[in-house]
């Protein structure tokens, strides 16, 4: 059974952050429609376009892990035809989410104010760099500029160095989450109450609702938290030490978390006690903080010289919180993510058999699944406007000889 | 204040990893009540602590995410605190746990206690690796989740350990998932009349923050790499972390439709300042293409950027930077954050009282909603986070506990 079977969503809009929200609905079972157009692509489809590039548009990669179990409309939204079409497709969904810069919606009279004049339940989410309204609201940016603006970038590295960033410009990956919660908490509320609404969500200011913890500390105590690299303000040791080369060479490491006095005590036995460890003023995490630089050196003495995975294996039957650092290509092999078959394949009609990935929740009686492969653009269109939409044979062939349909 | 989820009652028995989650749910609307153990929630003895007073009640990390919840203690190890916990589930419509795999089943608080006792009960269980698989019973917190994601080892200089986010984005990220998962199951529920389990693992969250990378390996073998506050383009790496005058500011040499309009008008700035060299005054931006610039080239770019950027402050960048679109943004500390104006017009932060502490400047909600019944879509923080067993004698009243019977399980440490 599907949560979302028989749940229409209109997505118009580009790029990680207002596409993968609609991924945890595709997935559970909604019919996702994106509108496309040839003219303006989205981004991640030309990420790595070049002129000779054998499926042009449709040989994304990028894009194609990113959108699988949607379906494509083609339409030019530069058309009054194209921005009509778009139209009744607003309200004949269940929901319309974008993330278009403010004002774009408006321009096409796409927007909640003019929609809801004819649709009063509609439900809509728009989710842009900063938000809707404001002196920055026309300010473009990618994930980089709100990962900085949000307060990860200076948060990310080591208090003697430049900050350097998450990887994977995490308000990209924050955003499609908060995104998928405000949208279905307003599905449920229409369900209940007959009543839709406009989400207006900042990409910054859900970054910053994270970070609450930075945020209040400097209003309780004008104190901004910094970098502290991987330590930990209370326990020691907690950091990443390096381990034996793999065999090609790559360097390893393993990430050890020692909590409080007792998973210190667990370390110490399983290193089998060395001298410098049994020092008793280690015993107390005062006693650690104190000498954190020597206890980490030493520490990185003896991971330095054993191999990552099956020194975690053994610290983990030990009690203690380690685990090897995994690359891009390790996850593929991982035990754990086979276990929940997070990555599945699916057979692209340019790019060919490719993993996609699951998200972090496995229900237990609505699982969802990846279905089809990320849509070529314009794929759909037919399937769409004729078979879901009901457009007649006479209006569509009208549409596509004009050029609306591309 | 109704809200979204007005009507939702939600019991939740996390740690650290799950606060955050039910502070959404909160802020939402669901009527959310933290079980905290006798004594509190471990992290109300972590810092930093406000005005450095080593309080429970004044636990920095507490108060942040624990807002929206009402408080009551209840030690569900023991015979009686479970079964007030089974009488308390019979009333709510979620339960949300965080501890190892198997632990509530052998308390007598399984899935299949709980739903025997409520049919339409959603329990979410959210941990480090999931319920089963062959590290269901690893121990596990935010650097080794991150440390198993390929997030970690794409993360920091090349010259140092892979290094994580000082603030641990594995328990936000996971939260949200299990706030929207919870979230999806209520509207499944709606339909069945029965409630499920949703077994959220940090780790598989913490995949798709490299943000399809992991997926593109398969075909591109692309292991990531640390380049620090650099990013590897085409044949050369190149800086997207600048220092400037008082911090840093982020700003890519990376061009295309959307960001070449950014670079010409950084140019013009530039100029405007006598910084731009005849050179990159010359630049012909319609041929540029950042991915096949040689390092000599990156080199000489950065050089010219770099002494701009550093002649700079953050503020006078970014001022700069929103008038005439240049793509740059400040790494803000929460100092630059809480001064936005831009958060400021939004009404962003809201001032939260704390009987007996006074108050302080709170992130509010966490998206603005527009409706024709603006309170019955209400988003936000809706009270303090709770004191000790604040909430614990009129949350127990519902289940028959009697002001006597409540002085009687706090003597027992029940309570």
């Amino acid at each position: 059974m599907d949560v979302f079977a028989g749940t229409t969503i209109l997505e118009l809009g580009a790029g990680a952050a207002g596409p993968v929200a609609m991924r945890y609905f595709a997935d559970c079972g909604a019919t996702v429609i994106r509108i496309e157009s040839k003219a303006r692509p989205d981004f991640l489809r030309t990420l790595k376009l070049t002129p000779g590039l054998k499926g042009g548009l449709d040989a994304a990669e990028h894009f194609a892990v990113l959108n699988v179990n949607k379906l494509s409309v083609a339409l030019n939204m530069s058309t009054p035809e194209g921005v009509a079409v778009a139209k009744r497709l607003a309200l004949w969904a269940d929901a319309v989410a974008e993330n278009f810069a403010p004002g774009a919606m408006k321009k096409w009279g796409l927007d909640y104010a003019t929609l809801s004049n004819e649709r009063a339940d509609l439900v809509m989410i728009s989710t842009c760099l900063n938000g809707a309204t404001g002196p920055h609201r026309n300010y473009p940016g990618f994930g980089g500029q709100g990962s900085a603006l949000s307060g990860f970038n200076h948060l990310t590295g080591w208090p003697d160095r430049e900050p350097v960033g998450p990887y994977g410009t995490i308000t990209d990956s924050l955003t499609p989450r908060y995104s998928a919660l405000l949208l279905a908490s307003a599905l449920l509320h229409r369900r209940k109450t007959g009543q839709g609404q406009h989400i207006d969500l900042s990409q910054v200011e859900g970054g910053i609702t994270c970070l609450t913890e930075a945020l209040i500390t400097w209003s309780a105590n004008h104190e901004a938290l910094g970098r502290i690299g991987n330590r930990a303000r209370h326990a020691v040791p907690h950091g990443v030490f390096r381990c034996r080369d793999a065999a090609d060479g790559r360097e390893r490491w393993i990430a050890i978390a020692i909590h409080d006095d007792a998973d210190w005590k667990k370390l110490v036995t399983a290193m089998g006690s060395p001298a410098w460890a049994t020092d008793a003023s280690l015993a107390a995490v005062a006693g650690r903080l104190a000498r954190i630089g020597e206890v980490e050196c030493h520490l990185e003495g003896w991971t330095r010289t054993q191999d990552a995975r099956p020194l975690a294996e053994t610290l983990q039957q030990a009690g203690v919180d380690a685990t090897p650092v995994l690359d891009l290509g390790d996850l593929h092999d991982d035990p754990q993510l086979a276990h929940r078959r997070h990555f599945r394949e699916v057979d692209h009609p340019v790019i060919g058999p490719h993993p996609a990935e699951m998200n972090g929740i496995a229900f237990s009686e609505t699982p969802g699944d990846i279905r089809t492969p990320a849509p070529k653009l314009g794929q759909h269109t037919e399937h769409v406007l004729r078979g879901l939409l009901g457009m007649s044979a006479d209006e569509y062939a009208a549409l596509e000889q004009k050029g609306v349909l591309s | 204040m109704r809200g979204n989820l007005h009507g939702i009652r939600v019991l939740d028995l996390t740690t650290e990893p799950g606060h955050f989650a039910t502070k959404l749910l909160g802020d939402l609307g669901a009527d959310v009540v933290k079980v905290e153990p006798p004594g509190g929630d471990p992290v109300r003895r972590r810092g930093p602590f406000w005005g450095h007073a080593d309080d429970p009640e004044r636990s920095l990390v507490w108060l942040a995410y624990n807002t929206s919840k009402r408080g009551i203690t209840l030690d569900v190890t023991k015979p009686r605190g479970r079964d007030l916990l089974l009488d308390l589930a019979g009333k709510f419509d979620v339960v949300i746990e965080s501890f190892a795999p198997g632990t509530l089943a052998k308390l007598g608080l399984g899935w299949d206690d709980l739903r025997a006792k409520n049919p339409r009960l959603i329990l979410c269980s959210l941990t480090p690796w999931g319920q089963t698989g062959p590290y269901a019973g690893w121990r596990g917190s935010d650097l080794t989740v991150v440390a198993m994601s390929g997030n970690l080892h794409c993360t920091g200089d090349p010259d140092r350990a892979p290094v994580r986010c000082s603030l641990p984005v594995a328990y936000y990220h996971s939260s949200i998932e299990a706030a929207l998962g919870i979230t999806f199951a209520l509207i499944a529920r709606e339909e069945s009349g029965h409630g499920q389990h949703l077994d959220v693992a940090m780790l598989a969250a913490m995949i798709m923050p490299n943000i399809a990378t992991a997926s593109m390996f398969k075909t591109g073998g692309n292991r990531g790499l640390r380049a620090g506050a650099f990013f590897r383009q085409g044949i050369s790496v190149q800086r997207e972390i600048w220092p400037c005058k008082d911090g840093f500011v982020t700003f890519a040499l990376r061009g295309g439709p959307a960001r070449i309009p950014g670079l010409i008008a950084m140019v013009k700035f530039m100029d405007e300042h006598g910084m731009a060299s005849p050179a990159l005054k010359a630049m012909d931006w319609k041929t540029y293409n950042h991915n096949l610039l040689t390092q000599d080239e990156v080199d000489a770019l950065s050089r010219e950027f770099g002494a701009f950027f550093a002649s700079k402050t953050m503020t006078e960048l970014f001022t700069a930077a929103v008038e005439r679109n240049l793509m740059l943004a400040p790494a803000n500390t929460a100092r630059e954050i809480h001064a936005s104006e831009q958060l400021a017009f939004r009404e962003f932060f809201v001032e939260v009282d704390h009987p007996g502490r006074g108050r302080l400047r709170y992130p509010g909600g966490f998206a603005k909603i527009t409706s024709s019944d603006t309170d019955a879509t209400a988003i936000g923080i809706r009270r303090p986070a709770p004191r000790i067993g604040e909430h614990t004698a009129e949350v127990l009243a519902e289940v028959g506990v009697t002001d006597a019977m409540l002085a009687e399980l706090h003597h027992a440490r029940v309570c």
